[in-house]
């Protein structure tokens, strides 16, 4: 009951189930590393399983400050939700054990957001979509998955509805491929919404996802240069979808940096066979103050 | 058919607020209380303060303004309005736990909804008034600042997330 102390409450009398809305609204790690310690009330609530049902391991992907085994602690998520998992994100990290770890033990998942999991190879992703049999919504954003598990994880989910393919944009080296969305187009029928940012689509890709996916309602093309609406095909795209975004639309809302980063020492008739993903992981150029020439490519930084 | 029907509540303290009806019933107990036909003289509310309620008929009085044709407001409004209501200047400590506990017992789902995520915020932002029972040591928290002694040791402990 309210008193009218101006100061003080103790808010570990909440009620349970206030305490429990409030703590559904923190992700997995804060839940993990503060809210757990706060008081033995507390940690019953982080430990009942309907607190899993949705594991948000969001985090800046800063590990240099963090040292936290991400890894670990999304393991012992995992184990809390009793297999009642339906919703999981992983972002910075992720291995093809955790993945399996996953799967194996949450058999009901309908929403995965795989980003900037670079460990996580095309055989993980594969094996788990065998598991995924219920997947409506997935998101695979700046990996560097190959066409083929893209296919394997369209065969292997049927009720597919929500597919995000993002990568980073650029113009230079000029570079097409459709590939991803052949695979998309192949074998995802049932998308209503599909986010390709930054794709290396071209006219083509994208006259086959249109005619493969009869009820897409949403298209998100942007920095998807290859892409030309300015013809019959974007009269189909503005008819057949209800929201699109165009290559040239602005980004404001884009959750990831848009920023391109052109790298203009390359030519546009560089041979081709080049890999786009090396270019992209040297995005982050670490300032050394030893060294005056800012231009390593090719350091690798694993 | 609109009802322009005033509704008057009445605070633990006694004090009296007359309101819409359409503002009332953004409180689903009120509107199950005047659908049950409870509602004839005042509907008393002996876990609202009357500072609680007058807070609480403002934030459901401009929600039921913002969807009203004349009076419509846009969502991006309505999200900076809310912002500004539950600021830590204008709602303190104590104040914020009495209208979790208030939206919570007059079921208003937005309310709780707000309250609830600038608590978690506040957690996200290590701003919350804690006393560890564990570690035995307490946190006094004015104006929802840790002591930032303690706030080096709860941070250090971090690490123990053990199940």
């Amino acid at each position: 009951m309210a008193t009218d102390d101006p100061t003080s409450r103790n808010w570990l009398e909440l009620p349970r189930e206030i305490a429990t809305t409030i703590l559904l609204k923190l992700g997995a790690i804060e839940i993990l590393t503060t809210a757990q310690m706060v008081c033995t009330s507390w940690r019953s609530i982080c430990k009942d399983p309907a607190m899993w049902q949705s594991i948000d391991m969001r985090n800046t992907g800063d590990f240099l400050e963090m040292d936290l085994d991400l890894e670990l602690m999304c393991r012992h998520a995992i184990d809390r939700s009793h297999g009642g998992c339906v919703d999981i994100n992983i972002e910075y990290f992720g291995t093809d054990e955790l993945l399996k770890y996953t799967t194996d033990r949450c058999n009901h998942i309908r929403r995965l957001r795989l980003v900037w999991c670079n460990n996580i190879s095309d055989e993980g992703l594969s094996q788990a979509a065998t598991k995924l049999p219920l997947l409506e919504v997935l998101e695979l954003s700046y990996c560097s998955f190959s066409k083929e598990s893209l296919e394997t994880v369209g065969q292997c989910c049927p009720l597919l509805k929500s597919f995000k393919l993002n990568s980073r944009g650029y113009k230079c080296p000029h570079i097409e491929c459709d590939e991803e969305a052949q695979a998309i187009a192949k074998n995802m029928h049932g998308l209503r919404h599909l986010q390709l940012f930054g794709n290396k689509i071209t006219n083509e890709g994208l006259k086959a996802v249109l005619d493969s996916c009869p009820h897409l309602e949403y298209l998100d093309l942007r920095q998807c240069f290859n892409v030309n609406l300015g013809c019959d095909l974007g009269k189909r795209c503005t008819e057949q979808i209800k929201d699109l975004r165009r290559p040239y639309d602005p980004t404001d809302d884009y959750e990831f940096d848009a920023t391109i980063n052109d790298d203009d020492s390359f030519d546009d008739d560089y041979p081709s066979g080049f890999s786009d993903i090396a270019l992209s992981d040297y995005d982050n150029y670490y300032e050394f103050s030893d060294y005056d020439d800012f231009t390593i490519y090719g350091f690798d930084y694993d | 058919m609109a009802s322009s029907r005033k509704i008057t509540l009445r605070s633990s303290d006694g004090e009296s607020f007359e309101v819409e009806e359409a503002v009332a019933v953004e409180s689903q107990t009120i509107k199950h209380m005047i659908e049950d036909d409870c509602a004839d003289n005042a509907i008393p509310l002996p876990n609202v303060t009357s500072k609680i309620l007058a807070k609480v008929i403002e934030y459901c009085k401009k929600h039921v303004d913002a969807s009203k044709a004349e009076d419509r407001v846009n969502d991006e409004d309505l999200k900076a309005w809310d912002a500004a209501f539950i600021k830590v200047d204008q709602v303190d400590q104590a104040t914020l736990f009495d209208l979790i506990l208030a939206a919570n017992y007059l079921n208003i789902k937005s309310l709780l909804d707000l309250t609830c995520q600038t608590v978690a915020d506040m957690i996200k932002g290590n701003l919350f008034p804690v006393r560890n029972e564990w570690l035995n040591f307490t946190f006094s928290i004015a104006n929802r600042e840790l002591v930032l002694v303690c706030l080096t040791e709860w941070v250090a402990h971090r690490r123990l997330f053990c199940s």
